[in-house]
Protein backbone atom coordinates (compact mmCIF):
# COMPACT_ATOMS: atom_id res chain seq x y z
CA UNK A 1 0.00 0.00 0.00
CA UNK A 2 2.92 2.22 0.10
CA UNK A 3 5.01 3.85 -2.80
CA UNK A 4 7.57 5.87 -2.94
CA UNK A 5 6.37 9.71 -3.10
CA UNK A 6 7.87 11.86 -6.14
CA UNK A 7 9.26 15.21 -4.79
CA UNK A 8 6.74 17.98 -5.10
CA UNK A 9 3.64 16.62 -6.59
CA UNK A 10 0.83 18.43 -6.03
CA UNK A 11 -1.97 17.07 -3.78
CA UNK A 12 -5.40 16.42 -5.28
CA UNK A 13 -8.04 17.94 -3.15
CA UNK A 14 -11.22 15.40 -4.22
CA UNK A 15 -14.26 15.58 -2.26
CA UNK A 16 -12.34 13.75 0.21
CA UNK A 17 -9.61 15.50 1.21
CA UNK A 18 -10.75 17.34 4.10
CA UNK A 19 -12.38 14.41 5.92
CA UNK A 20 -9.56 12.51 5.30
CA UNK A 21 -7.15 15.12 6.50
CA UNK A 22 -9.45 15.21 9.67
CA UNK A 23 -9.17 11.53 10.23
CA UNK A 24 -5.27 11.52 9.74
CA UNK A 25 -5.03 14.58 12.24
CA UNK A 26 -6.49 12.22 14.75
CA UNK A 27 -10.47 12.76 14.66
CA UNK A 28 -11.15 8.88 14.28
CA UNK A 29 -14.43 9.58 15.15
CA UNK A 30 -14.99 10.84 11.67
CA UNK A 31 -13.92 7.33 9.75
CA UNK A 32 -17.65 6.31 10.18
CA UNK A 33 -18.09 9.15 7.78
CA UNK A 34 -16.26 7.78 4.89
CA UNK A 35 -17.99 4.26 5.55
CA UNK A 36 -21.03 5.91 5.42
CA UNK A 37 -20.18 7.51 2.34
CA UNK A 38 -18.47 4.43 0.27
CA UNK A 39 -20.10 1.40 1.53
CA UNK A 40 -23.47 1.49 -1.17
CA UNK A 41 -20.49 1.54 -4.05
CA UNK A 42 -18.31 -0.45 -2.55
CA UNK A 43 -21.16 -3.13 -1.44
CA UNK A 44 -22.15 -3.51 -5.07
CA UNK A 45 -18.39 -3.65 -6.44
CA UNK A 46 -17.48 -6.43 -4.13
CA UNK A 47 -21.05 -8.14 -4.91
CA UNK A 48 -19.95 -7.95 -8.39
CA UNK A 49 -16.67 -9.79 -7.82
CA UNK A 50 -17.71 -12.30 -5.52
CA UNK A 51 -20.88 -13.31 -6.62
CA UNK A 52 -21.86 -14.29 -2.89
CA UNK A 53 -23.36 -12.22 -0.72
CA UNK A 54 -21.46 -13.34 2.25
CA UNK A 55 -18.02 -13.21 0.52
CA UNK A 56 -19.30 -9.70 -0.75
CA UNK A 57 -19.71 -8.52 2.96
CA UNK A 58 -16.35 -9.65 4.39
CA UNK A 59 -14.58 -8.13 1.39
CA UNK A 60 -16.04 -4.38 2.25
CA UNK A 61 -15.35 -4.83 5.99
CA UNK A 62 -11.90 -6.04 5.29
CA UNK A 63 -11.37 -3.23 2.85
CA UNK A 64 -12.63 -0.55 5.15
CA UNK A 65 -10.38 -2.10 7.66
CA UNK A 66 -7.55 -1.83 5.41
CA UNK A 67 -8.41 1.39 4.65
CA UNK A 68 -8.05 2.62 8.16
CA UNK A 69 -4.60 0.93 8.46
CA UNK A 70 -3.40 2.34 5.79
CA UNK A 71 -4.85 6.00 5.52
CA UNK A 72 -1.76 7.56 7.03
CA UNK A 73 0.52 6.40 3.76
CA UNK A 74 -2.70 8.07 1.21
CA UNK A 75 -0.49 10.72 0.12
CA UNK A 76 -3.21 12.65 -1.98
CA UNK A 77 -1.33 11.59 -5.30
CA UNK A 78 -4.88 10.66 -6.69
CA UNK A 79 -8.71 11.11 -6.07
CA UNK A 80 -9.48 8.81 -2.31
CA UNK A 81 -11.92 7.35 -4.47
CA UNK A 82 -9.32 5.96 -6.90
CA UNK A 83 -7.14 5.00 -4.04
CA UNK A 84 -10.23 3.04 -2.17
CA UNK A 85 -10.88 1.04 -5.26
CA UNK A 86 -7.15 0.05 -5.63
CA UNK A 87 -7.33 -1.33 -1.86
CA UNK A 88 -11.24 -2.90 -2.44
CA UNK A 89 -9.86 -4.43 -5.69
CA UNK A 90 -7.05 -6.45 -3.97
CA UNK A 91 -8.93 -7.62 -1.61
CA UNK A 92 -11.14 -9.07 -3.60
CA UNK A 93 -8.82 -10.90 -5.83
CA UNK A 94 -7.39 -12.34 -2.88
CA UNK A 95 -10.95 -13.15 -1.95
CA UNK A 96 -11.76 -14.83 -5.14
CA UNK A 97 -8.82 -16.65 -5.14
CA UNK A 98 -10.36 -19.02 -2.07
CA UNK A 99 -13.67 -18.52 -3.56
CA UNK A 100 -15.86 -21.58 -5.70
CA UNK A 101 -16.58 -18.91 -8.00
CA UNK A 102 -13.59 -18.53 -10.13
CA UNK A 103 -13.81 -19.10 -13.96
CA UNK A 104 -10.32 -18.64 -15.06
CA UNK A 105 -9.71 -18.21 -19.03
CA UNK A 106 -8.76 -16.01 -21.98
CA UNK A 107 -10.69 -13.95 -23.87
CA UNK A 108 -9.80 -14.24 -28.05
CA UNK A 109 -10.87 -11.54 -29.96
CA UNK A 110 -11.38 -14.25 -32.56
CA UNK A 111 -14.19 -15.72 -30.66
CA UNK A 112 -16.43 -13.15 -31.16
CA UNK A 113 -15.64 -12.35 -34.69
CA UNK A 114 -17.91 -13.78 -37.45
CA UNK A 115 -16.15 -16.67 -38.96
CA UNK A 116 -18.42 -18.04 -41.74
CA UNK A 117 -20.73 -16.44 -43.94
CA UNK A 118 -23.83 -17.80 -42.14
CA UNK A 119 -22.68 -16.03 -39.15
CA UNK A 120 -22.48 -12.61 -40.90
CA UNK A 121 -24.95 -10.31 -39.88
CA UNK A 122 -27.08 -8.10 -42.31
CA UNK A 123 -29.09 -6.11 -40.12
CA UNK A 124 -29.16 -4.20 -36.93
CA UNK A 125 -31.07 -6.48 -34.30
CA UNK A 126 -34.79 -4.94 -33.22
CA UNK A 127 -32.61 -5.12 -29.36
CA UNK A 128 -30.03 -2.59 -30.68
CA UNK A 129 -32.40 -0.22 -32.11
CA UNK A 130 -35.27 0.30 -29.89
CA UNK A 131 -35.09 3.04 -27.76
CA UNK A 132 -33.14 1.80 -23.91
CA UNK A 133 -36.49 2.71 -21.99
CA UNK A 134 -38.57 0.36 -23.90
CA UNK A 135 -36.19 -2.07 -23.91
CA UNK A 136 -35.02 -2.16 -20.23
CA UNK A 137 -37.20 -4.34 -17.44
CA UNK A 138 -36.43 -6.15 -14.46
CA UNK A 139 -35.71 -9.51 -16.42
CA UNK A 140 -33.05 -7.80 -18.78
CA UNK A 141 -31.26 -6.07 -15.65
CA UNK A 142 -30.72 -9.50 -14.31
CA UNK A 143 -29.64 -10.89 -17.41
CA UNK A 144 -27.56 -8.31 -18.01
CA UNK A 145 -26.08 -8.71 -13.99
CA UNK A 146 -26.18 -12.58 -14.42
CA UNK A 147 -23.55 -12.38 -17.75
CA UNK A 148 -21.40 -10.06 -15.74
CA UNK A 149 -20.98 -12.65 -13.65
CA UNK A 150 -19.75 -15.42 -16.06
CA UNK A 151 -17.21 -12.93 -17.42
CA UNK A 152 -13.54 -14.13 -16.14
CA UNK A 153 -12.58 -11.97 -13.30
CA UNK A 154 -9.11 -10.18 -14.99
CA UNK A 155 -12.31 -8.94 -17.76
CA UNK A 156 -14.93 -8.40 -15.02
CA UNK A 157 -12.64 -6.15 -12.80
CA UNK A 158 -12.20 -3.97 -16.23
CA UNK A 159 -15.69 -3.63 -17.25
CA UNK A 160 -17.07 -3.27 -13.62
CA UNK A 161 -14.68 0.10 -13.09
CA UNK A 162 -15.23 1.37 -16.63
CA UNK A 163 -18.74 0.72 -17.47
CA UNK A 164 -20.41 0.34 -14.08
CA UNK A 165 -17.90 2.74 -11.73
CA UNK A 166 -17.33 5.12 -14.52
CA UNK A 167 -13.67 5.53 -14.39
CA UNK A 168 -11.79 6.36 -16.88
CA UNK A 169 -9.45 4.03 -19.18
CA UNK A 170 -6.46 5.84 -17.20
CA UNK A 171 -7.98 5.13 -13.45
CA UNK A 172 -8.31 1.99 -14.25
CA UNK A 173 -5.23 0.91 -15.48
CA UNK A 174 -4.04 3.02 -11.97
CA UNK A 175 -6.46 1.12 -9.68
CA UNK A 176 -5.58 -2.48 -11.33
CA UNK A 177 -1.72 -1.69 -12.10
CA UNK A 178 -2.07 -2.24 -15.64
CA UNK A 179 -1.21 -0.14 -18.82
CA UNK A 180 -3.85 1.68 -20.64
CA UNK A 181 -3.54 -0.38 -23.77
CA UNK A 182 -4.27 -3.53 -21.50
CA UNK A 183 -7.10 -2.07 -19.69
CA UNK A 184 -8.76 -1.10 -23.59
CA UNK A 185 -8.13 -4.73 -24.78
CA UNK A 186 -9.60 -6.46 -21.53
CA UNK A 187 -12.21 -3.99 -21.78
CA UNK A 188 -13.09 -4.80 -25.53
CA UNK A 189 -13.13 -8.39 -25.09
CA UNK A 190 -15.35 -8.29 -21.65
CA UNK A 191 -17.93 -6.05 -23.70
CA UNK A 192 -17.91 -8.02 -26.54
CA UNK A 193 -18.25 -11.13 -24.57
CA UNK A 194 -21.56 -9.74 -23.11
CA UNK A 195 -22.79 -8.91 -26.53
CA UNK A 196 -22.52 -12.61 -27.32
CA UNK A 197 -24.61 -13.46 -24.06
CA UNK A 198 -26.81 -10.56 -24.76
CA UNK A 199 -27.47 -11.57 -28.43
CA UNK A 200 -28.79 -14.73 -27.29
CA UNK A 201 -30.65 -13.70 -24.82
CA UNK A 202 -32.45 -11.97 -27.69
CA UNK A 203 -32.41 -14.43 -29.85
CA UNK A 204 -34.75 -16.89 -27.56
CA UNK A 205 -36.82 -14.30 -26.51
CA UNK B 1 -24.11 -1.21 -47.88
CA UNK B 2 -23.31 -4.75 -49.19
CA UNK B 3 -22.76 -7.86 -46.95
CA UNK B 4 -20.15 -8.92 -49.43
CA UNK B 5 -17.95 -5.83 -48.16
CA UNK B 6 -17.17 -7.72 -45.15
CA UNK B 7 -13.47 -8.47 -45.80
CA UNK B 8 -12.04 -10.73 -42.85
CA UNK B 9 -8.49 -9.01 -42.60
CA UNK B 10 -9.97 -5.35 -42.77
CA UNK B 11 -13.07 -5.53 -40.69
CA UNK B 12 -10.91 -7.83 -37.95
CA UNK B 13 -8.69 -4.52 -37.72
CA UNK B 14 -11.30 -2.05 -37.38
CA UNK B 15 -12.91 -4.84 -35.03
CA UNK B 16 -10.35 -4.48 -32.55
CA UNK B 17 -11.03 -0.88 -32.07
CA UNK B 18 -14.72 -0.27 -31.52
CA UNK B 19 -14.75 -0.06 -28.25
CA UNK B 20 -11.94 2.90 -28.24
CA UNK B 21 -14.13 4.37 -31.43
CA UNK B 22 -16.85 4.09 -28.62
CA UNK B 23 -15.33 5.80 -26.38
CA UNK B 24 -13.83 8.37 -28.18
CA UNK B 25 -10.45 6.96 -27.39
CA UNK B 26 -8.99 7.03 -30.88
CA UNK B 27 -7.14 9.22 -33.26
CA UNK B 28 -8.85 10.98 -35.99
CA UNK B 29 -7.32 9.03 -38.91
CA UNK B 30 -8.69 5.68 -37.39
CA UNK B 31 -12.09 7.36 -36.25
CA UNK B 32 -12.11 8.35 -40.23
CA UNK B 33 -11.39 4.67 -41.32
CA UNK B 34 -14.24 3.22 -39.19
CA UNK B 35 -16.81 6.03 -40.46
CA UNK B 36 -16.21 5.70 -44.07
CA UNK B 37 -15.68 1.66 -43.41
CA UNK B 38 -19.30 0.98 -41.61
CA UNK B 39 -21.04 2.87 -44.45
CA UNK B 40 -20.36 0.19 -47.10
CA UNK B 41 -19.92 -2.95 -44.58
CA UNK B 42 -23.12 -3.88 -42.91
CA UNK B 43 -21.69 -6.68 -40.43
CA UNK B 44 -19.06 -4.06 -39.02
CA UNK B 45 -22.40 -1.57 -38.96
CA UNK B 46 -24.23 -4.17 -36.98
CA UNK B 47 -21.16 -4.93 -34.68
CA UNK B 48 -20.81 -1.61 -33.66
CA UNK B 49 -24.82 -1.02 -33.05
CA UNK B 50 -25.31 -3.76 -30.81
CA UNK B 51 -21.95 -3.30 -29.01
CA UNK B 52 -22.57 0.22 -28.33
CA UNK B 53 -26.02 -1.00 -27.11
CA UNK B 54 -24.57 -3.22 -24.89
CA UNK B 55 -22.43 -0.47 -22.96
CA UNK B 56 -25.96 1.71 -22.96
CA UNK B 57 -26.86 -1.28 -21.20
CA UNK B 58 -24.02 -2.47 -19.11
CA UNK B 59 -24.32 1.23 -17.76
CA UNK B 60 -28.02 0.58 -16.59
CA UNK B 61 -27.16 -2.69 -14.66
CA UNK B 62 -27.81 -0.68 -11.13
CA UNK B 63 -27.18 -1.12 -7.34
CA UNK B 64 -29.30 -3.23 -4.77
CA UNK B 65 -29.22 -1.99 -1.23
CA UNK B 66 -26.53 -2.60 1.31
CA UNK B 67 -28.48 -5.12 3.38
CA UNK B 68 -29.16 -3.76 6.84
CA UNK B 69 -27.99 -6.14 9.14
CA UNK B 70 -24.89 -5.87 7.17
CA UNK B 71 -24.57 -2.35 7.63
CA UNK B 72 -25.00 -2.67 11.27
CA UNK B 73 -22.51 -4.86 11.98
CA UNK B 74 -20.11 -3.00 9.92
CA UNK B 75 -20.72 0.19 11.87
CA UNK B 76 -19.95 -2.25 14.78
CA UNK B 77 -16.81 -3.48 14.09
CA UNK B 78 -15.61 0.15 12.96
CA UNK B 79 -16.69 1.58 16.30
CA UNK B 80 -14.75 -1.31 18.24
CA UNK B 81 -11.67 -1.08 15.83
CA UNK B 82 -8.40 0.47 17.87
CA UNK B 83 -8.88 4.41 17.79
CA UNK B 84 -5.09 4.42 16.77
CA UNK B 85 -3.82 3.09 13.37
CA UNK B 86 -0.97 0.63 13.18
CA UNK B 87 1.72 2.72 11.80
CA UNK B 88 1.87 1.84 8.31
Amino acid sequence: MTEPRPANRKKIKDKDFELIQAINSGQFDRFPDLVKRYEHKLYNFSLRMCRDEADAEDTVQETFLNVFRYLKNFRYETKFKNWLYRVAASTCIKKRRKSKFAPKRELSLDEFFPQDEAEVPDQVPKWALRPLDKLLNDELLDKINEAIFTLPEKYRLVIVLRDIEGFSTAETAQILNLSDANVKVRLHRARLFLRDKLKGYFENE
Amino acid sequence: MNKNEHDHKHCLELFQKLSEYLDNELDQVSCKEIEKHIKKCVPCFVCLQTLKRTVDLCKQAGNRPVPRDFSKKLKEVIQNMPKTPPAG
